[in-house]
């Protein structure tokens, strides 16, 4: 019985519309589709504004909606335990892809013909000569280090896994 | 069994509690002008557009140095292609008279005795109707559905009567007065929420807005926040038609932050703010921009 009460209750909670999780009611969301996050298409002479499934799900994080009352994740200090097992050849990849690190959005590297200029230049990060440890952290989680870094927490806000901030961390290293 | 639950929920209830203020980064303050001028204090580039007609048309050509005219050389007088702005505003001036038929609608908007003349100037502000300051998208909406009418925010529609409403003031300085009451407290809150991180990567729109002006995210230049709002809606190739709310949704999209509806309040104090940045400049639609 007791089970059978808890599992009721875990089906009744899961079935709370978005907003039980914190999501306020202005996000432009619809609950029931698999990636709630929704985007405008505006339709030539017509006066609706149509609605299509955005290619991310963004619900989990702040919105700038006044009654959003979530949290934003908190700086977190992580240590790296060695040997790094990163590999250069997909770390390049994930600097490049735009559903993955996109780094070149801001940064310089190497053979990237329109990167962007926001961030510094690392196309000869080597010479920086950084310990892992430090490169690791300043993608995991920058604000550790400069609380008004622009770089995204990539390990914290879950946009790379720990193996994928591996590979950047020896791609970068690996930039003569 | 219900009331198992209802213990069980309440036992749930801390992981969403909404007692605590929640923990949210702000990218560092600046200080902003009520006033398009006040970009000679944030980016200069201001002394490159103050004057719409009279752009440099060299540097309208050179793609290192465009982006220092704010993209003014896409808004009319500059501008004299014909675009799809210009079919919208055609499409706005016949939903007008439709909708204006017994002279309800334009007074619903506000307009006195000088008609539409200045009128968009003038917006965001307040409505005593709808108990809250309102863009002019948001006025249009609720106007049309006194008229039995669906133009909902952010709709082609609603932007097309939105340009034709802001061609009767082209050429006029936005002056709205964020100096006090209401819509100083919308200016105020506008500024925090523009400086406010949020969404996956942790980004406010001043990370990008205030503190990487003239600098390269791929392609694509980033310029001053000051003097934007007097040019929409605007004509985007791959939107057919953009209000302001939906820039934003555009640019929350693009940096992963879960959008708001058109006409949500945080977006209106971004509206009001925005356009407290451009006070001093003339409207200018209809814009065309990439
Ligand atoms: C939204 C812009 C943006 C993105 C995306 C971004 N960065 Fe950065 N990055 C910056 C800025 C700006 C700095 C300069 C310091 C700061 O703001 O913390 C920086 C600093 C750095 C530094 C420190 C350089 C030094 O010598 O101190 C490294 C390394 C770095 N970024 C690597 C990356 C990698 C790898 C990625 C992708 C996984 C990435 N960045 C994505 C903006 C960005
Ligand atoms: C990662 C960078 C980034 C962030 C964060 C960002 N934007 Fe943008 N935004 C851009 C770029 C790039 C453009 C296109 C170039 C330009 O006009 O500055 C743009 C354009 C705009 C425009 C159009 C300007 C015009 O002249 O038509 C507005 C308005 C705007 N952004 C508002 C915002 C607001 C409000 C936020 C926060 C909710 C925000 N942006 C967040 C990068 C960003």
């Amino acid at each position: 019985m007791r089970i059978a009460t808890s599992l009721a209750c875990l089906t009744m909670a899961l079935a709370l519309p978005a907003r039980a999780a914190g999501l306020p009611p202005d996000a432009a969301v619809n609950p029931a589709a698999p990636n709630k996050t929704l985007e405008p298409n505006v339709v030539a002479n017509s006066g609706r504004l149509e609605w299509v499934p955005f290619k991310r799900d963004l619900t989990d994080w702040p919105t700038l909606s006044h009654e959003d009352k979530r949290s934003t994740a908190k700086p977190r200090k992580v240590k790296l335990s060695q040997p790094l097992n990163g590999d250069p050849a997909r770390g390049r990849e994930i600097a490049q892809r735009s559903d993955k690190g996109y780094c070149i959005v801001c940064h310089q590297m190497p053979g990237e013909d329109w990167p962007g200029t926001v961030g510094l230049n690392l196309s000869n990060f080597k010479q920086r000569k950084y310990a892992d440890e430090a490169v690791f952290q300043l993608l995991f989680d920058a604000r550790v280090i400069n609380a008004q870094t622009v770089m995204p927490p990539y390990g914290t806000n879950n946009i790379l896994t720990e193996q994928e901030i591996r590979d950047l961390v020896a791609y970068l290293q690996s930039i003569e | 069994m219900r009331k198992t639950c209802l213990i069980a929920l309440l036992a749930l209830a801390p992981l969403f509690a909404h007692g605590a203020e929640p923990y949210r980064e702000y990218d560092l303050a600046e200080t902003y002008e009520p006033h398009v001028s006040g970009d000679m204090r944030l980016s200069g580039s201001y002394r490159h557009w103050a004057n719409p007609g009279n752009l440099d048309w060299r540097m309208a050509g050179n793609p290192d140095e465009n982006w220092k005219l704010n993209w003014k050389f896409m808004d009319p007088p500059f501008n004299s292609a014909v675009h799809g702005g210009h079919f919208a505003m055609d499409r706005g001036e016949l939903l007008f008279k439709e909708l204006n038929l017994k002279g309800r609608f334009a007074k619903c908007l506000g307009a006195g005795k000088g008609g539409l003349k200045g009128l968009r100037a003038r917006y965001p502000m307040y409505r005593a109707d709808l108990k809250r300051i309102a863009g002019l998208e948001e006025v249009i909406e609720s106007c049309a559905a006194r008229e039995g009418r669906v133009l909902q925010n952010g709709s082609y529609d609603n932007s097309a009567v939105s340009l034709f409403v802001a061609g009767r003031s082209n050429g006029m300085p936005i002056r709205i007065d964020v100096g006090k009451g209401v819509m100083r407290d919308a200016f105020e809150r506008g500024r925090t929420l523009f400086h406010t991180r949020a969404g996956k990567l942790n980004l406010a729109c001043s990370s990008c807005h205030t503190h990487q002006i003239g600098l390269q995210l791929r392609g694509t230049v980033i310029t001053t926040p000051y003097g934007d709002a007097a040019h929409y809606p605007v004509y985007r190739t791959k939107y057919f038609l953009q209000s302001l709310h939906l820039r934003f949704i555009e640019c929350n999209l693009d940096t992963r932050v879960q959008p708001l509806m058109p006409g949500s309040r945080a977006y209106t104090d971004l509206e009001v703010f925005l356009t407290g940045l451009t006070n001093g400049y003339p409207v200018s639609v209809p814009s065309e921009r990439d």
